[in-house]
């Protein structure tokens, strides 16, 4: 059923599940760290989960390799070069390879910084969300105006020139006029990427519980709209739904995830998606980070595992390719997919159709109104399910 | 006891209201009469239809055929008959109740008479029925048993001076209810040598057995392998099985003059054996059948449509299933533009309708759509010719009709004195004509002749608020009536809905207009595009609401390498998307094809 001719590029996503405290809108595998993090004994985790995937990718180089969280800012940068060191010795890493780290304002300064860049570190990606000190304490952050403003300084004279800062607008009580105002501050820095998120309210967090006022939908639209002004006049070019940067400064790491590249996951709760000639596999790491430090390096650690059925795959490609403004090369569907285009020719068409879908003998593209319908455009390509089954998956 | 001695068999029937405890005292009857052993009784043994248990109705007339041994030492058989407790279903009422000589009439001893009671009442008088009084529920603290028996005397006029006091709940006064019917219930006097007439109480399929009847034998006799004819159908057939209910069923090689029993003849299709025809042998047939046989017809009907188009075999089969099961359930296949390929539905009223749509969507596991109901309109062509119409859309053009005449009834409502100004006000809202208004006591009896269309759309809702709860409606059709009524129609980014149409009089349609595309406003949601509704009659348009695009449906994050939370949330928007009709490319919930029956107060 599949027939892939080239593997995809391969990545590294390594997970830190700790915080120095749970934000109300975060619904990502975080937890927080009431005592001392213990740093060795996860890193030496995290290495024998590596060790433990190898055979999955034997002799593939890595690309791109990002720490995310929870807070890997909270780790030292001794921790960090163990980490990094481990990983190059057991798998190929690129010479060029970018490797993130994402980082809390309330946690840093130029010496860290500094550590970081030394153990590897090419590419920081900072947790701004707000420069409003009165929305900085709405969304339970650690840090001010001033710390936010001090991290992105500090980063920069540490030497990284790869930064992006991580913005929110649609907060609670927002006027469109503050949304701009943090664009405008963020954009004085000059980071290289921003990644400017509409702020929701997730099942499973204290904001579900209790939900703010949040600006109503004219007014949320009205903001995105001046900062995407704002942000191409500045010489930012959105490239994904949330993601801007400087030409040359994408994210190459999330910009795999998008061309439905492969990744390893290491760390609790990590995903991984990984090709075969067989075809492609996901599988998650155990959740709570305890039990994934004793588990780690055994199928204990495993949280599940399984092969995607051909329109599975299928969905699920252009579920991350159509989240690219640009849209993909048609040619990439089969390269990635190992499945020819015209499995999905019919729901393309409906695509089209209804304007949400533009296509060229070489590339797909969403058109404007896909872009912002982009969950009507996505909702097309996923299969058929039968009434039992869905039902099934309703009450389970 | 020999089955041939009348004198000691009694058939009797229960008339209550919902709720004023039929059911419970059936149970003790059964109870008392040892038919069930303990681990047998469930809660209202003779409601055996979940949806009956749930909404605590009856919908099929059952019997059953109890020994008792009265204080007189001898053993009576009780043929106690069931039957249905809802408007909707007042002929098979009057058919279960032709077969008896008396009535238990239960009252609850704190409510006091309702409507309903009373319309079977007057029935059970006209058979001439012996009815014994009974209060129910006399233990509860609210109970007010002098004013409930002066009740039971101005408005259904019959003594209840010696009106049992009772509670089915502790058992008080359940023997003395069973010794005042051996007493007062008059035994039956059928003439067992006389040509076989056997009335047809009711009949339900059953997969294995074909049809069977619940019969009364009200003269002569019937026997194992006798050749019978259904005077009405003229239809012929042996009989294979004869037996009693006690609940249990216990065949018998014969029924003779004044027993209940039922029937089983290899009839395949139930509308052979109706409800209230008479049963008479083909070899002896009696000269004139059992007097009152109506056919019945459906007043109310609706558009079935499946949401998902491919359900629509598995529908018309659940349909026909449904059929084999209940006469009065019509259905023949219809078009609509916007909904595709459907069933109009003909219902005999608001609760057989929403029975059977329940029915369909539990135990068939269809997902449909059901368009606005809708009386029968009688249409006057210019050319003299009269047209029934039961499909709104399907209304001739206004050019070529001469008149439109629409269903009336007779509404009995019985109503609390303080709430009478209310009731009064919504009567006339319904365009409603005042026939009779009688204080008895504490309460008012109002008639008035009201067009049906108006009773469908939210009378009775409307009735409970104002009365909070108190009254109650009891009706009769009448006739048909000219009035002055047009088609009002939906347009949806200006094509034209068929299946919102709906026919109002003439003088409301501005304001049912208005009050259809609000409601409509409030139940379409937001979609990629400006969404018009309008209503017009004819090209006119009288009312327009428009439903804002939305601006945007993207989700912000991604989630790292997780996709599958991603996807559960756009399943979430398909699965959401499929309880939805696309016309054009509007998505409408189902709920909207509703929408005119949830009109607000004027």
């Amino acid at each position: 059923m599949f027939n892939f001719a080239v593997l995809p590029p391969l990545s590294l996503y390594i997970h830190v599940p700790w915080c120095v405290r749970k934000c109300p809108y975060c619904d990502f595998n975080s937890h927080e760290a009431r005592a001392a993090i213990p740093e060795r004994a996860y890193i030496d985790a995290l290495l024998r989960d590596l060790e433990r995937e190898l055979p999955r990718v034997w002799g593939r180089t890595v690309h791109t390799v990002f720490l995310g969280g929870g807070t890997p800012s909270l780790f030292s940068p001794e921790a960090v070069d163990r980490l990094l060191a481990g990983v190059r010795v057991r798998v190929p890493l690129a010479p060029d390879a970018e490797v993130t780290l994402e980082a809390n304002p309330g946690t840093v300064d130029i010496e860290r910084f500094q550590g970081f860049r030394d153990a590897g570190v090419n590419r920081l990606s900072i947790g701004i969300q707000s420069f409003d000190p009165e929305k900085l304490q709405t969304l339970g952050r650690i840090h001010g105006r001033a710390e936010a403003l001090q991290a992105a300084e500090a980063a920069r004279v540490a030497g990284f020139e790869n930064i992006n800062l991580d913005l929110m607008y649609g907060l609670p009580r927002q006027t469109v006029e503050q949304a701009l105002a943090d664009v405008q501050t963020a954009v004085a820095i000059q980071p290289a990427h921003l990644s400017v998120y509409q702020l929701t309210i997730e099942p499973n967090t204290l904001f579900h519980a209790k939900p703010p006022v949040l600006p109503d939908d004219d007014t949320s639209w009205e903001m995105q709209n001046q900062i995407q002004d704002l942000l191409a006049e500045q010489g930012y070019k959105q490239y994904e739904v949330s993601a801007y940067a400087k030409p040359g400064y994408e994210c190459r790491h999330n910009l795999n995830y998008w061309r439905f590249g492969d990744y390893l996951g290491i760390g609790a709760g990590a995903h991984g998606k990984i090709t075969g000639t067989q075809g492609i596999t996901r599988l998650w790491k155990t959740k709570h980070p305890g039990n994934y430090m004793e588990k780690a390096g055994t199928s204990a650690a495993l949280g599940g595992i399984h092969n995607l059925a051909p329109q599975d795959a299928a969905a699920e490609f252009l579920l991350n390719a159509l989240r690219l403004t640009q849209g993909f090369a048609s040619s990439l569907f089969q390269e990635r997919t190992g499945l020819a285009l015209s499995i999905v020719e019919e729901s393309l068409r409906l695509a089209e159709t209804k304007g949400l879908l533009n296509r060229d003998h070489a590339t797909i593209r969403p058109t404007e109104l896909g872009r912002r319908f982009l969950n009507d455009l996505q909702v097309l390509f996923l299969p058929e399910t039968s009434r039992h089954q869905t039902r099934f998956v309703a009450h389970g | 006891m020999s089955s041939g001695n009348q004198a000691q068999i009694r058939n009797f029937s229960i008339i209550a209201h919902i709720d004023h405890g039929k059911s419970t005292l059936a149970d003790r009857f059964i109870q008392l009469c040892g038919a069930l052993e303990a681990r047998e009784m469930q809660n209202q043994v003779l409601d055996s239809m979940e949806l009956e248990r749930e909404r605590g109705i009856t919908i099929k007339a059952q019997s059953v055929a109890l020994n008792y041994t009265a204080r007189d030492g001898r053993t009576y058989r009780l043929n106690m008959i069931d039957t249905p407790g809802h408007v909707d279903f007042s002929y098979e009422v009057s058919r279960s109740l032709t077969a008896c000589e008396g009535a238990v009439l239960v009252v609850d001893a704190s409510q006091g008479v309702q409507a309903q009671t009373v319309a079977n009442c007057y029935t059970a008088s006209e058979l001439n029925l012996t009815i014994l009084p009974v209060l129910n529920k006399v233990d509860l603290p609210s109970a007010d048993p002098s004013r409930v028996i002066k009740e039971i005397e101005d408005i259904i006029g019959i003594s209840a001076e010696h009106a049992i006091r009772a509670s089915a709940k502790t058992g008080e006064g359940v023997a003395e209810t069973l010794e005042a019917i051996i007493e007062h219930v008059p035994p039956p006097r059928g003439d067992t040598e006389a040509p076989l007439k056997a009335l047809i109480i009711d009949s339900w399929f059953d997969n294995y057995l074909g049809t069977i009847s619940l019969i009364r034998v009200m003269q002569g006799k019937l026997k194992l392998k006798d050749k019978i004819r259904l005077m009405a159908t003229g239809h012929e057939c042996v009989i294979e099985q004869l037996g009693v209910f006690t609940p249990k069923r216990k065949p018998v090689s014969g029924l003779n003059a004044g027993e209940v029993g039922y029937v089983i003849a290899g009839i395949k299709d139930i509308r052979d054996a109706r409800v209230g025809d008479t049963i008479t042998l083909a070899g002896r047939p009696a000269g004139e059948p059992l007097p009152g046989f109506k056919e019945i017809k459906p007043r109310v009907f609706a558009g079935l449509y499946p949401v998902d188009s491919a359900d629509y075999d598995a529908f018309r089969d659940a349909l026909g299933k449904l059929c084999l099961n209940d006469a009065s359930l019509r259905y023949e296949p219809e078009t609509s533009q916007a909904l595709g390929f459907g069933f109009r539905c003909g219902f005999l009223g608001m609760l057989h309708m929403e029975i059977i749509q329940e029915r369909l969507e539990r135990e068939y596991n269809l997902s449909l759509i059901t368009t606005a109901p809708t009386v029968v309109y009688e249409v006057l062509t210019n050319k003299g010719r009269v047209v029934q119409v039961e499909n709104p859309a399907k209304l001739p053009d206004p050019s070529a009709i001469a008149e439109i005449r629409e269903p009336i009834i007779t509404a009995t409502i019985l109503v609390p004195q303080e709430y009478v100004g209310g009731v009064i006000g919504l009567c006339v809202e319904k365009r409603g004509i005042q026939k009779g208004l009688l204080y008895h006591g504490r309460q008012a009896m109002l008639t008035y002749e009201l067009p049906l269309s108006e009773v469908v759309l939210d009378f009775f809702d409307r009735l409970k608020s104002i009365s909070r709860g108190y009254a109650s409606l009891d009706y009769d059709f009448l006739g048909f009536r000219s009035s002055n009524l047009c088609k009002l129609d939906v347009l949806i980014n200006g094509d034209k809905v068929d299946a919102l149409s709906v026919i109002v009089h003439r003088e409301q349609s501005q304001y049912r207009g208005r009050e259809l595309t609000k409601k409509l406003r409030e139940l379409i949601p937001r979609q990629m595009f400006d969404v018009a509704i309008q209503a017009a009659i004819g090209s006119k348009i009288i009312a327009r609401e428009t439903v804002k695009a939305l601006r945007k449906n993207v989700t912000a994050k991604c989630y790292g390498g997780d996709v599958t939370r991603k996807r559960k949330l756009l399943e979430k928007q398909k699965e959401g998307k499929k309880r939805m009709k696309q016309l054009g490319s509007v998505e409408i919930p189902q709920e909207a094809f509703l929408a005119v029956l949830q009109v607000n107060e004027k």
